[in-house]
């Protein structure tokens, strides 16, 4: 038989997807540059055991595995930041920071059979290492601009880990409470939750604390709710780090395309601090996502702050519309040819330009 | 702006409906549904769907639906890339492990195959006990498969009990309960908060007035 079938996830773009892949990518190259960000391009094959080190924890069945020739484990890269963090801690040791790094490239993750997910998705995005959260208003300014770009109606939604983190510090949660705390309040899985949090050992106001963390949603509201329901005042001081936040980016003019949730607590290990997640209209998932990760530089070696974020382009390819283009014919008899090549040089300056062949006396532009 | 929402087909249907008519929705077509797939609904910007639990799952997971109905059961067995967010209380019923009669897998030596239309649900359910099984696949009538010697036990969807009786199987343990869930997709969670809060409330003033009148 011939071998005619796509791998499990994988597609071909043709066409207009292209050019709409494309011009998306180069619109949003061109935001990270003005903003003084430099390109950094990283193989596709990495040391299994580079991912091990950076998460610790990670969902294995998720990476797609092979072997070089001593039998060493190789995968392909599920994400960028992880390769960017290897190359900031070993290939710039000898400079000081701040680095502002971009990537346009290609990740890859095995993904459940028959899903309809894709196995390899284009990450377009940034990360600025070795700067602290002063700068987090920056780079949310930065992914609000990356959404504008994508040119459908958006919503840039903000969380903050270490609200939930500082909770369970306070109450002196163990590791495993905790982790199947976050899961369930990430999922806003609200039945298990109530259930699971009854069960803990904790004051009636901690209680309806987790209860509520899911559904502090919204704008201003949301602030508001985790005020009220804040039991300690390390939990205070992070809703007013974010208070904070939200006047900054409303005196910027972006009231109305950002909201927060403070229920988003994915990878524990990982974020360690404000997170978040944009999401435009006629997509069903997330196209933007990003966060703080203070703790990962240090796993290879060097220990700075960073931040950043990544587009998924394809998942933007149906809601991006590209410009029309102006495409001209000329037609040419075939002992012309040499006038209507010249007559096309010069007008591919402004336009497309098709040359056809064609039973006419003269060259003919159309 | 409108919603979709993925009903799911059979034994949750007539329930779910019957809980959005009470909270003033019109779903008069999808009472009678035809052969029609996809119900306007008559009052409000929402279309209805029904498709079967799996395919719930997977419409909301993709956005295609922004809300689903769909039973535990099925949730417990498939993705996760979602919000749920909603216990309906219906279609109450519960996972358990059964036997043949006389028969006890927990204190078995030696290799335990467990037959089950729900392979994961069983397989998590085993190793927090701390027990290795072979999971075997079935796709119905379960409680033939011990009966006929396919596997030591079972581990199924309990309603009322009596086709365990009698295949003259004895239930070891409960799963877990199980009941139908509203599950929402995230991004429409974050785009059409408005809409999904006001089914999601809506529904839940209905849970409780259902709560109350048992």
């Amino acid at each position: 038989m011939n071998q005619i079938q796509l791998p499990l996830g994988m597609r071909d773009l043709i066409l207009e997807e292209c050019e709409r892949k494309r011009m998306l990518q180069h619109k949003l190259e061109n935001v990270f540059e003005s903003y003084g960000y430099k390109e950094i391009m990283t193989p596709c094959i990495e040391f299994h055991n580079l991912y091990q080190t950076a998460f610790g924890t990670l969902e294995d069945e998720e990476i797609f595995k092979f072997f070089d020739q001593e039998g060493k484990i190789l995968s392909l890269r599920t994400d960028m930041t992880v390769p960017i963090a290897r190359v900031c801690a070993t290939k710039f040791n000898t400079k000081e920071g701040p680095f502002r790094f971009r990537y346009s490239s290609n990740v890859y993750k095995v993904r459940q059979s028959f899903g309809g997910k894709r196995s390899e998705v284009m990450d377009c995005g940034i990360e600025c290492i070795g700067l602290d959260s002063s700068c987090d208003i920056e780079v949310l300014n930065l992914a609000i601009l990356v959404m504008e770009e994508i040119g459908a109606k958006y919503t840039l939604e903000i969380g903050n880990t270490n609200f939930f983190k500082s909770a369970c510090k306070a109450l002196q949660m163990d590791k495993e409470s905790t982790a199947r705390l976050a899961d369930l309040i990430d999922r806003k899985s609200m039945v298990e939750l109530k259930q699971f949090v009854q069960k803990l050992k904790l004051s009636p106001n901690a209680k309806e604390f987790f209860i509520q963390l899911p559904w502090m949603t919204g704008g201003q509201e949301a602030l508001d709710m985790a005020r009220e329901l804040s039991f300690s005042t390390s939990l205070l001081e992070e809703v007013n780090k974010l208070q904070k936040l939200y006047n900054d980016l409303q005196a910027l003019g972006y009231k109305d395309v950002i909201t927060f949730d403070l229920g988003k607590v994915p990878h524990l290990d990982y974020y360690t601090g404000i997170i978040f997640g944009g999401y435009v209209e006629g997509v069903g998932v997330s196209v933007l996502s990003g966060g703080r990760y203070d703790k990962l530089l240090s796993k290879f070696g060097r220990d700075l702050p960073a931040i950043g974020f990544s587009v998924k382009i394809d998942y933007c390819i149906d809601v991006v519309k590209c410009e029309e283009k102006k495409t001209v014919k000329i037609y040419y008899p075939k002992n012309r040819m040499v006038e209507a090549l010249q007559k096309a040089n010069e007008l591919r300056k402004e336009c497309t330009v098709e040359l056809i062949e064609a039973m006419c006396a003269e060259v003919e532009v159309a | 702006m409108s919603l979709s929402i993925a009903l799911t087909k059979g034994r949750l249907q007539k329930q779910t409906i019957a809980m959005l008519e009470e909270c003033g929705y019109g779903v008069e077509s999808v009472k009678n549904p035809g052969r029609a797939l996809v119900f306007q609904d008559s009052n409000k910007d929402i279309n209805y769907f029904l498709v079967k639990s799996h395919d719930c799952i997977t419409y909301v997971e993709h956005g295609v639906a922004d809300i689903g109905v769909v039973g535990k059961d099925t949730l417990l067995e498939g993705g996760k890339d979602y919000y749920e967010m909603l216990d309906l209380e219906i279609g109450k019923c519960k996972f358990i492990v059964a036997t043949y009669k006389g028969e006890d897998i927990f204190s078995k030596v030696g290799h335990i195959k467990i037959g089950t239309k729900y392979p994961s649900v069983a397989q998590n359910y085993f190793l927090s006990k701390g027990l290795d099984v072979e999971i075997i696949k079935i796709d119905g009538s379960v409680e033939l498969a011990p009966i006929l010697g396919l596997c030591d036990g079972i581990v199924d969807i309990m309603e009322t009990g009596t086709t365990l009786k009698e295949n003259g199987l004895v239930v070891l343990d409960t799963v877990c309960d199980i009941s139908a869930r509203v599950i929402v997709n995230k991004a429409a969670f974050k785009l059409k908060k408005q809409e999904v809060m006001a089914v999601l409330n809506d529904l839940e003033r209905i849970v409780k007035q259902n709560a109350s009148r048992n």
